[in-house]
């Protein structure tokens, strides 16, 4: 296992809050603050510059979307420091925000993952990492809603595949051990997928995040 | 005896009348000028053989008293009192010097003539126009001068006394005669005067109380009004807590059990169990299970709490729509030009609906492009859904779109399916800006 992280959780219930204090702490990590509102999470990450902060989206006081005002203004005051926002509700145009501009240590997850654990912490890994972290019920909508649909039908089945887990933010390697293939059969795939879509082709995991949200809301 | 009686008697005098009489009357109703100065006239003719006695300038003296008296008939409409007093001060004229027992009088122009006539006539007007107080002292004038007439004209024992009484009588019964006629009239009038006023009091307190009737409904449909807009923002205001109750209790709770369960999952799997150990690979399976039913049940709970109150519509209407648009299977252009946006009450209504009709585009329509307009008119706000479907929607009983009709009267609001077959489709929804 990595080296523990040094984390920040911002949630406003408890029994959230503590569960996942002692699980994040069981699996090696520093939980350095875990705080309940958006104003002492801006206090906490500018005290203890963590490697990444985990924000509900809905805090005190209004319950509405001060997780994603409060990361957002984190990203800008502290760009080294991850972020990875977690909702009850999936929405695409809140995830789309979150990620537009710099992807680079930026995480959407629906809530409930934090029931897979191994994955959970996955994530804040990649997020610490610089990596990018899409929900992959975010992918789904996207590519459901995508008015791309003629374009998106000319792919194979394992493209799309591919394509949704690129979204999410998986790398040539991570995908390559999801299906189980080698990776130079991912990086086929991926280029041929980019070549469908018309999108220039990209190395960089986070990169190519963006290039796909993009052209699936486009 | 009873008003209604009256009152039919009065209809029934009146219906005695022949149409000929009832005509005359009218036209005379209409002519008061024409008919006093004929009456005039008529007194004049019928006295003008009786002033023939004498020198000129007397016979030219009777004559200005009997126009003098005629005269008074002419004014006595307009001034029954000043027309009644000017002739009786002639007839009292008269009769100081006009008459002499047995003799020529001593002013021959003061003569009684036909003339005189015009003194009942003026005692029946001042009956019918003026008040008793004022006409009964008139008749007692009258009477009081019949009698003196009488004595002038035949002191006792210069004639047989029948003849004066019967003179008296005539005189005393003219004059009586007159004041009845003219009474009767009055008091007809009175009648009449009182029952327009009853009926025009009765006609105007049913119109109280038509206007009261009207604003009591008024009243109460704004009562109506208020109570069932603060019904709707309630139950909204409601649905809105009970998701957040779900929210921040058994949501929460449920993912932490989840989180708790994954956790003893990974665990077990890590765990090395033997070839044998029966017991250890079904405690697998049974946490594995669990693990897995509280993640279903959390996206069930998830489904649920959004249902009832999605919490993408605390950020307003236009970023709900937005995120609906976001994740229909039909892609979906957003117009939100309002410029004043709804209660939240309202905005619940719209969003629903929104999702009802997109999800409709998605099931039936086999379109290939949507859209969701969102734009205000004075005190409303319009939702319109389209969609380049096969159209063919309709208003059914008990289909979806009735059910959104109802939802959409509950704030007396409106919905029009405009959606020929082989489409387009479009759908309006009016609604208040206030529930």
């Amino acid at each position: 296992m990595a080296a523990g992280l040094r984390l920040v959780i911002a949630e406003d219930a408890a029994i959230m809050r503590d569960g996942l204090t002692q699980t994040l702490t069981r699996r090696g990590h520093d939980v350095v603050a875990a705080v309940a509102d958006g104003e002492s999470l801006r206090q906490a990450v500018a005290a203890c510059r963590p490697d990444v902060a985990i924000i509900d989206v809905r805090m005190p006081p209004t319950h509405t979307d001060e997780g994603l005002r409060a990361a957002q203004s984190i990203r800008r005051d502290h760009p080294e420091v991850g972020v990875l926002v977690f909702s009850q509700y999936i929405e695409t145009q809140a995830a789309a925000d979150l990620l537009a501009g710099a992807p680079e240590g930026v995480g959407y997850l629906l809530k409930d993952r934090v029931a897979d654990v191994s994955d959970f912490i996955d994530a804040i890994t990649r997020v610490a990492a610089g990596g990018t972290v899409l929900d992959p019920e975010v992918v789904r909508h996207l590519l459901r809603a995508s008015r791309r649909g003629d374009t998106l039908a000319s792919l194979t089945p394992r493209e799309r595949e591919v394509l949704s887990l690129v979204a999410q933010g998986r790398s040539n390697i991570a995908i390559a051990s999801a299906f189980t293939i080698s990776p130079r059969v991912v990086e086929k795939h991926v280029a041929s997928i980019f070549a469908k879509l018309g999108l220039p082709e990209s190395t960089n995991d986070n990169r190519r995040v963006l290039a796909t949200i993009r052209y699936l809301k486009s | 005896m009873t008003r209604s009686r009256w009152r039919r008697r009065l209809t029934s005098g009146a219906g005695a009348y022949s149409g000929q009489v009832q005509k005359a009357r009218a036209w005379i109703r209409r002519h008061p000028w024409q008919a006093d100065g004929a009456l005039a006239v008529v007194l004049l003719v019928l006295s003008s053989k009786q002033v023939t006695v004498g020198p000129v300038s007397a016979e030219l003296a009777a004559r200005m008293v009997n126009v003098l008296l005629a005269a008074t008939v002419l004014a006595r409409r307009r001034y029954p009192v000043a027309a009644f007093a000017a002739a009786a001060a002639i007839g009292a004229a008269q009769l100081a010097f006009g008459l002499q027992t047995g003799a020529p009088p001593p002013v021959a122009a003061l003569q009684p003539t036909m003339t005189d006539l015009a003194i009942p006539v003026l005692l029946y007007t001042l009956a019918a126009y003026r008040p008793r107080r004022i006409s009964i002292p008139g008749l007692v004038l009258c009477l009081l001068g019949s009698a003196v007439a009488i004595t002038r004209w035949a002191p006792a024992g210069t004639a047989p006394p029948g003849g004066v009484v019967a003179a008296a009588a005539g005189l005393a019964g003219v004059a009586l005669t007159a004041w009845v006629l003219g009474d009767s009239v009055a008091y007809r009038y009175r009648r009449a005067k009182y029952a327009a006023v009853e009926e025009r009091a009765a006609r105007l307190e049913a119109e109280r109380d038509a206007q009261a009737r009207i604003a009591a409904a008024a009243e109460r449909a704004r009562e109506l009004q208020e109570r069932r807009a603060r019904a709707v923002d309630e139950s909204a205001a409601r649905l809105r807590r009970i998701e957040r109750d779900l929210h921040d209790g058994a949501q929460v709770r449920l993912t932490a059990l989840a989180m708790a369960l994954g956790e003893i999952k990974e665990n077990l799997e890590q765990t090395v169990i033997g070839d044998n150990d029966d017991d250890g690979e079904r405690m697998r399976k049974l946490v594995g299970t669990a693990h897995a039913n509280a993640k279903e049940t959390l996206t069930e709970l998830r489904d649920l709490a959004r249902g009832i109150h999605p919490p993408v519509l605390d950020r307003g209407l236009e970023a709900a729509l937005s995120s609906l648009a976001e994740t229909s299977a039909v892609p979906v252009r957003l117009t939100a030009s309002a410029i004043a946006w709804p209660s939240p009450a309202i905005e619940a209504i719209a969003y629903f609906c929104a999702a009802e009709l997109l999800a409709n585009v998605a099931k039936h329509s086999s379109a290939s492009q949507a859209a969701i307009t969102v734009s205000d008119g004075p005190g409303k706000v319009l939702v319109t859904v389209t969609d380049d479907g096969t159209g063919g929607a309709h208003l059914a009983p008990g289909g979806g779109l009735a059910g959104l009709l109802e939802r959409v009267q509950t704030v007396d609001g409106q919905l029009d399916v405009n959606s020929p077959p082989g489409g387009p489709t479009i759908i309006t929804i009016e609604l208040p800006r206030q529930a």
